[in-house]
């Protein structure tokens, strides 16, 4: 008996360490990226194709109030209440980090203290994102105002506020690889780059799990954020809009019942207006190459 | 005291009486049900008018600059009609059947009166251009795109 707990006792400490072990974050060399020359200028693209501003500037943040990076916004879900960090060129904001700091917590989902970022950050997302893109944001980043905004605490309860299980969660769901693979046109392989890389359409157009993992397999099929709100489905399966339907909707905004939509999509849409056409035009092809969901 | 016979006459009576007055209520409980379709009206006429433009410039018809410039003249038009006579105060999502106007209208009405001084510039600019050429006619509806959309985005209670 005294054996049987004793065996129990050291699986259960091997468990906990191989768990311990499994959960560590894990950060990608830097070395080549950080040899790199950063393009602010083009750095200003990324910042808009990637939506940076849509959750890190004030609510309803537009124009030049939207390069304000002060944080704040609530974003709702199943496992609590997300706030976006300051992540301002300031002492509250990432003013002090190094260039591998920055590609740890965008590409890695790691924070300069260590620990795992919630997920409500698209950094798997991110992740797919090339080493001259990331340095060029940050150089934009760097060069924007500054906010002196102290950063808000998450409110998420047990056990998610256990960041060390977040280590779990990219090991089940963190996998950075395309979705879309096969042979592709340049054209669909440049809108799968902004769709999948930067702007990251799957974490609101893609169902989630039980565990907040994004079902790959019904990719863009139509998902639900705020709790409630329906996001559509954007596959051919489910949206049967013209190119130049699509086109049209993600330059100006209007449907092609020419209605004009608000919500979260309105500064999806201010964002690709800092696009060249042929990048909005990419993303259009890539829609249409995605596999269709049925509704 | 004469006791109340209830003959089928009177029931039947009693009965049309009932449902005259339910049916009045039903009238009194949503007073604002004309506003209400008389907005979805001038938002529908303008989505019309914005539509032939927006063929134009998706390419799926020719540019016709009179067409474009008729069709620029109406959306300026109908922005001109729109006020807070459609907006009465109380007919506002979950009071009012079909009604999508979140209740913040009429918290800050000044905001949304700005925000329609806006769509009216962005008409007149639509009105100035629509007529010269392709390009000119585009940007025009992408201003009044981004009037429509800015209060959308505030006033509007999203489907679904």
């Amino acid at each position: 008996m005294g054996r049987f707990f004793r065996r129990l006792l050291a699986l259960g400490i091997f468990a906990a360490a191989a768990g311990w072990f499994l959960t560590a974050p894990t950060l990608r060399d830097t070395q080549a990226a950080e040899a790199l020359t950063p393009d602010p200028v083009h750095g200003e693209t990324i910042f808009w194709a990637s939506g940076c501003a849509s959750c890190h500037a004030a609510a309803g943040a537009k124009g030049e109030d939207a390069k304000l990076l002060s944080g704040g916004q609530k974003f709702a879900t199943a496992f609590g209440t997300f706030l976006a960090p300051n992540i301002s060129p300031s002492k509250e904001g990432i003013g002090d980090w190094t260039t591998a700091q920055f590609i740890h917590a965008v590409q890695d989902g790691v924070l300069p203290d260590g620990s795992h970022e919630y997920p409500a950050m698209p950094y798997v997302a991110y992740a797919k994102m090339s080493d001259q893109d990331i340095v060029d944001l940050k150089a934009f980043i760097d060069g924007l105002p500054p906010s002196d905004v102290a950063s808000l605490p998450h409110d998420v309860g047990f056990p998610f506020n256990i960041r060390r299980s977040l280590g779990g969660w990219k090991l089940l769901f963190g996998n950075p690889a395309y979705v879309l693979t096969g042979t592709m046109t340049p054209e669909v392989e440049r809108g799968r780059y902004i769709a999948e890389a930067m702007a990251h359409c799957g974490e609101c157009h893609t169902p989630r799990n039980a565990l907040g993992g994004l079902d790959t397999a019904k990719w863009l099929g139509g998902g639900v954020i705020d709790g409630t709100a329906k996001v559509p489905n954007v596959t051919p399966g489910g949206l049967d809009w013209s190119e130049a339907d699509i086109l049209n909707y993600l330059t100006t905004g209007a449907t092609p019942d020419f209605d004009f939509v608000g919500g979260a999509m309105a500064h999806v849409v201010d964002n690709m207006g800092h696009l060249p056409e042929s990048d909005v035009r990419a993303l259009v092809a890539y829609l249409k190459a995605v596999p269709p969901v049925s509704p | 005291m004469t006791r109340l016979k209830l003959t089928p006459l009177k029931l039947t009576g009693a009965a049309v009486a009932l449902l005259l007055s339910t049916s009045g209520l039903w009238a009194q409980e949503d007073p604002f049900a004309d506003a209400v379709e008389t907005r979805h009206g001038l938002m529908l006429q303008m989505a019309s008018d914005l539509g032939k433009i927006g063929a134009m410039v998706k390419g799926e018809v020719a540019y016709d600059s009179a067409a474009a410039a008729k069709a620029a003249a109406n959306v300026a038009a109908v922005a001109s009609v729109i006020s807070l006579e459609q907006f009465p105060a109380g007919s506002e999502v979950g009071k009012s059947a079909d009604s999508f106007a979140k209740a913040e209208l009429w918290a800050t009405p000044d905001d949304f009166l700005g925000k329609l001084a806006d769509l009216n510039t962005a008409a007149a600019t639509l009105v100035a251009g629509a007529g010269t050429d392709l390009d000119t006619a585009k940007a025009g509806l992408g201003m009044v795109g981004k009037a429509c959309a800015a209060c959308h985005e505030t006033y509007r209670q999203p489907e679904g």
